[in-house]
């Protein structure tokens, strides 16, 4: 059945990112699943009020005061009335919040759950558990997810994470990977899309390397401390000492890129070394099919979109061992490396190496890619999620218990998926939080639950228009939904 | 289930975490093949609170009664419905083929939310890098705390004792000036001995080579000046010497002793107009160069007190004693406690920012409390004073523990019987005259005592209350911590 969801965070177009393009091409994919999707985040420079994106994606621009990087300022109860008065409007069923430092998000979760809708949240970042900031941030994500119905990790090193931190029952996290666009992201002498169905099948022509031919590195990344620049520093001289006929081309700007320039300039290497500056996502591909070798020295990494984007491009990727890297391409197209100046030194020679030796077909990644990645999973994947929670899975498809088991255990809970809406039930999940900040969490529950009684009473529900919908075309082809899909 | 609370940041965990064994994880009836001692933990660890109770069937109940005879009060741990499956294969299971791989770009016929229980949180490292600590080293290094205190508590009591006119400032700076020239011709010694038995690998080179051509050049003149001072008087300006070299090179800085260069250095003396050609011209330059900063501040402390005396004269006392105490709250937060790396190399580059901050806030205090004072003498006493105390000691101090223990633990017995003496005298002769004991000396040594006994009970105390504190360490590292690269810094 066809879902209302909304999709809440603060990062969206026209802010560029990978969260903002996640969240659009989830949406656009979701809609071509015959549901409504909204999305709703802050004002942004030039961008306000309600605007429409392509394929009627609808946008609610919030206004907001944005505090730090697009995140805006955490006022607990301040976002509810026009939360509400959207959430009416537009008759939602599911809220769908994303990011993790995103104080929006959580509100509106926290705010939905008292209006008795369904919330998932996905989590696009690692978190430590040291430092004072990431105690901070943990401590309200326990807060936000305590009582929300399903979460969604872009890896299972996320999902680890995700569940540490928020103290979450390891069932109720799905891990959904990010997805790309594969054909913005075609080899050099690959055909352009659309291809006609079967006409573009041919064998693309393997490449050949002779021991001479110059080799191009590239790096696109933004230029800062976690993704590891001091190891891309460290290790330029050494490649291009010990290779001589490979070039590198850089990507991106940021605070580390001082340090590159001055190891060029130390080492002289400013006819070895491309420095692109800051690059826009449309032209990545522009940038990444110049080169044979794709090197990502980062720090961490919660799923590493850009790598898969890379060997979408035909290039061999070199990338260090770190967050859910490990997990996101098969062997053959990958070297990994510890994070490691020698390390990585050593393996972008074993790269170097196997590409002279013609043993990678590196002509074949984009069609294996486009097969592993692709947002249409990625929407199937989601509304399966979204059946799990509203109940149209039952629990022991979903969730994977025995029937017998199921009816014993969801008597009092109902299941992990779907809580129950009972004020006191919430506060129960919310008290467990800490010894303080349990008291706090339904302090503010009960605050938020009066004031929705407050807004009931004085903005009556039935005050408040219902929004038309976007007409939409009528797909008779691969939609597995029934014409009453249309009728909503 | 779940014996032991669990791993997230909040846990209140009340009692030492036993080794995580994956057998502690698994269900007692359990016919997995059990993988013993990997310290990895379940799923269910992860959730040990924040929802609600559920309703247990019987057999988990069971099972929960079991643990808890077998683990005692603590075991009730949670044993979630959700252990159920662990024994049982899930409805995945109908159409599951193969084995569940860690990995996203395979089309796995499992269900998102599947969690596998071989090798979820795998990696999950707790306490990775824990010692736990001894009751005595750390009872012996929190002589270092005790030590700072106490100077600073001596401080204020030389002050009081001035304010209140009680004590001459001339018999405090004279005192503290001889106390100071002992350490320093300790030092001196020390350093000697060091050098010779291992020459050149001190990184005092790196500095003097500046400093002897510097020296050198006015030698001539700081030689004229020196002697014609008095000894007595010179001995005060030569340790305030140091100051300013104290944190440019920190071992440099101690070799603070204009004044003692007419009498300690004379078979140097010989050597110095040549000052690069021998190790022994070397030291002497240092020497040297340490006289010249020591008269230069010296003369600028004697014109400054004037200015000094008047500085806040428009301020109320009351704001003084609350700056000044304020102030030395700075110093004794933000001081340089940590031992240094290795005895060659005192005090690393990176440490210097709070430790001049510590310093200068307590110069700062012993500027404001001077300022109180009504003559220009006191003030000047005082502020040498200060000097003396908040900038030349700590680094005898800090050279003094690293050579001989048993020398520190002297050093920290008279600081304590000291600070507690001086508290007792300062509190049995109050600001009438009329204590609350009427012999003075027995009052210093009431005060000592008590210094003594309260110091002993709080090291032991506070060092206890720590290794107690211990068990509520629950640090977690896993894959998801940022990496920390590794860098050959020397390469390029």
């Amino acid at each position: 059945m066809p879902y209302n969801i909304a999709m809440v965070s603060d990062y969206f177009f026209p802010q560029p990112g990978g969260i903002e393009s996640h969240i659009y091409q989830l949406s656009t994919k979701l809609i071509d699943r015959g549901h409504k999707v909204i999305v709703i985040t802050h004002a942004y420079e030039g961008r306000t009020g309600v605007r429409y994106l392509t394929n009627g994606l609808k946008v609610y621009h919030v206004p907001f005061l944005v505090i730090y990087r697009a995140t805006t300022f955490p006022t607990v109860f301040s976002f509810f009335p026009i939360f509400r008065n959207i959430v009416i409007r537009e008759q939602i069923e599911i809220v769908h919040g994303h990011a993790s430092l995103s104080s929006f998000c959580h509100e509106a979760i926290l705010h939905a759950r008292t209006m008795g809708l369904r919330t998932v949240f996905t989590d696009h970042s690692l978190f430590g558990f040291a430092d004072a900031a990431s105690i901070l941030t943990n401590k309200l994500l326990k807060f936000t997810l305590s009582d929300v119905d399903h979460v969604i990790c872009v890896s299972h090193t996320c999902k680890e994470n995700t569940v540490l931190r928020a103290s979450l029952d390891p069932l109720m996290v799905s891990v959904i990977p990010n997805a790309v666009v594969a054909e913005n992201f075609r080899p050099l002498s690959h055909p352009a899309y659309p291809p006609s169905e079967f006409g573009n099948h041919m064998v693309p022509v393997q490449q050949h390397l002779g021991p001479h031919d110059t080799i191009t590195i590239v790096v696109v990344s933004r230029l800062f401390y976690n993704k590891g620049t001091d190891l891309l520093v460290a290790a330029i001289p050494r490649i291009l000492a010990s290779h001589p006929h490979v070039r590198f081309i850089i990507a991106g700007s940021g605070p580390k890129a001082i340090d590159l320039e001055q190891m060029l300039e130390r080492n002289v290497l400013q006819d070895r070394v491309e420095m692109l500056g800051p690059v826009r996502h449309e032209e990545v591909r522009d940038v990444m099919v110049r080169g044979h070798i794709y090197l990502h020295p980062s720090l961490t990494e919660a799923f590493g979109t850009v790598i898969v984007e890379a060997a979408s491009c035909g290039l061999y990727v070199v990338c260090t061992q770190v967050g859910g890297i490990p997990e996101v391409l098969p062997n053959h197209m990958t070297v990994f490396a510890k994070p490691e100046e020698d390390d990585l030194v050593a393996a972008t020679g074993k790269a170097i190496a196997a590409l002279r030796s013609n043993k990678v077909r590196t002509e074949n990644f984009h069609d294996q890619v486009k097969k592993m990645y692709s947002w249409t999973d990625v929407a199937e994947r989601t509304e399966r999620v979204y059946d799990g929670i509203s109940g149209v899975l039952s629990e022991a498809d979903f969730y994977g218990y025995d029937a017998a088991d199921a009816a014993s255990w969801s008597a009092t809970r109902g299941r992990a998926g779907v809580q129950s809406f009972a004020l006191i039930d919430r506060l129960k999940r919310y008290y467990g939080c800490g010894i303080w900040a349990g008291k706090l969490f339904c302090l503010c529950v009960v605050i938020d639950y009066l004031l929705f009684m407050f807004l009931e009473f004085f903005a009556p529900r039935d005050e408040i228009d219902i929004a038309r919908n976007w007409p939409k075309k009528i797909r008779v082809e691969n939609s597995r939904r029934d014409q009453r899909t249309f009728k909503r | 289930m779940v014996p032991n609370p669990a791993p997230p940041p909040s846990a209140t965990i009340t009692e030492p975490l036993p080794p995580l064994t994956r057998s502690t994880t698994l269900p007692l009836y359990s016919y997995r093949p059990i993988t013993t001692d990997r310290t990895l933990l379940a799923p269910e660890d992860a959730i040990y609170q924040g929802s609600p109770p559920r309703k247990q069937s019987p057999a988990v109940a069971k099972a929960a009664r079991d643990l808890h005879m077998t683990n005692g009060p603590n075991g009730t741990a949670r044993v979630s419905g959700r252990t159920r499956h662990k024994d049982r294969p899930r409805s995945g299971s109908r159409r599951r083929k193969g084995t569940w791989k860690k990995l996203l770009w395979v089309n796995q016929s499992y269900p998102d939310n599947y969690t596998d229980q071989e090798t979820f949180l795998e990696h999950l490292q707790r306490n990775p890098r824990l010692q736990p600590y001894d009751f005595w080293p750390l009872v012996a290094d929190s002589t270092i705390i005790v030590q700072h205190v106490c100077s600073v508590i001596i401080f204020v009591v030389c002050f009081v004792g001035i304010f209140q006119e009680r004590v001459s400032p001339v018999a405090i700076v004279g005192w503290g000036s001889i106390a100071t020239f002992l350490g320093w011709f300790l030092w001196d010694w020390w350093v000697g001995q060091e050098e010779s038995t291992k020459p050149s690998t001190t990184p005092v080179s790196t500095s003097t080579p500046l400093d002897a051509s510097a020296s050198s050049s006015v030698s001539n003149l700081l030689n004229s000046n020196g002697n014609g001072h008095a000894n007595g008087l010179s001995s005060k300006h030569s340790h305030s010497a140091s100051v300013s070299s104290l944190y440019s090179s920190t071992s440099n800085g101690h070799s603070t002793n204009g004044h003692s260069k007419p009498p300690t250095p004379p078979p140097n003396h010989p050597n110095h107009p040549s000052p690069n050609s021998s190790l022994l011209s070397h030291r002497t330059s240092l020497r040297l160069s340490t006289a010249k900063s020591a008269l230069l501040i010296y003369f600028t402390l004697l014109g400054l007190s004037p200015i000094l005396k008047s500085l806040t004269r428009s301020t109320s006392s009351d704001s003084i004693w609350t700056m000044s105490l304020l102030l030395f709250a700075i110093n004794i937060f933000f001081f340089d406690y940590g031992s240094p790396p290795s005895r060659s190399s005192v005090g690393g580059g990176s440490k210097n920012i709070p430790a001049s901050l510590s310093t200068n806030a307590a110069l700062m205090a012993s500027t404001v409390l001077a300022s109180r004072l009504p003559s220009t003498g006191q003030v000047f006493s005082l502020t040498l004073f200060s000097i003396e105390v908040f900038g030349l000691f700590p680094v005898f101090r800090r050279y003094a523990r690293q050579r001989s223990w048993r020398g520190h633990v002297t050093l920290t017995s008279f600081l304590v019987a000291g600070a507690g003496g001086g508290v007792g005298l300062i509190l049995g002769h109050g600001g009438d005259g009329n204590g609350y004991f009427d012999w003075p000396w027995k009052s210093g040594l009431l005060g000592g005592i008590i210094g003594v006994l309260v110091t002993g009970l709080v090291m032991g105390g506070c060092s206890w209350w720590l290794i107690g504190l211990q068990k509520y360490k629950n640090e977690i590292h896993g894959p998801w911590d940022p990496a920390r690269p590794v860098i050959r810094r020397d390469d390029y």
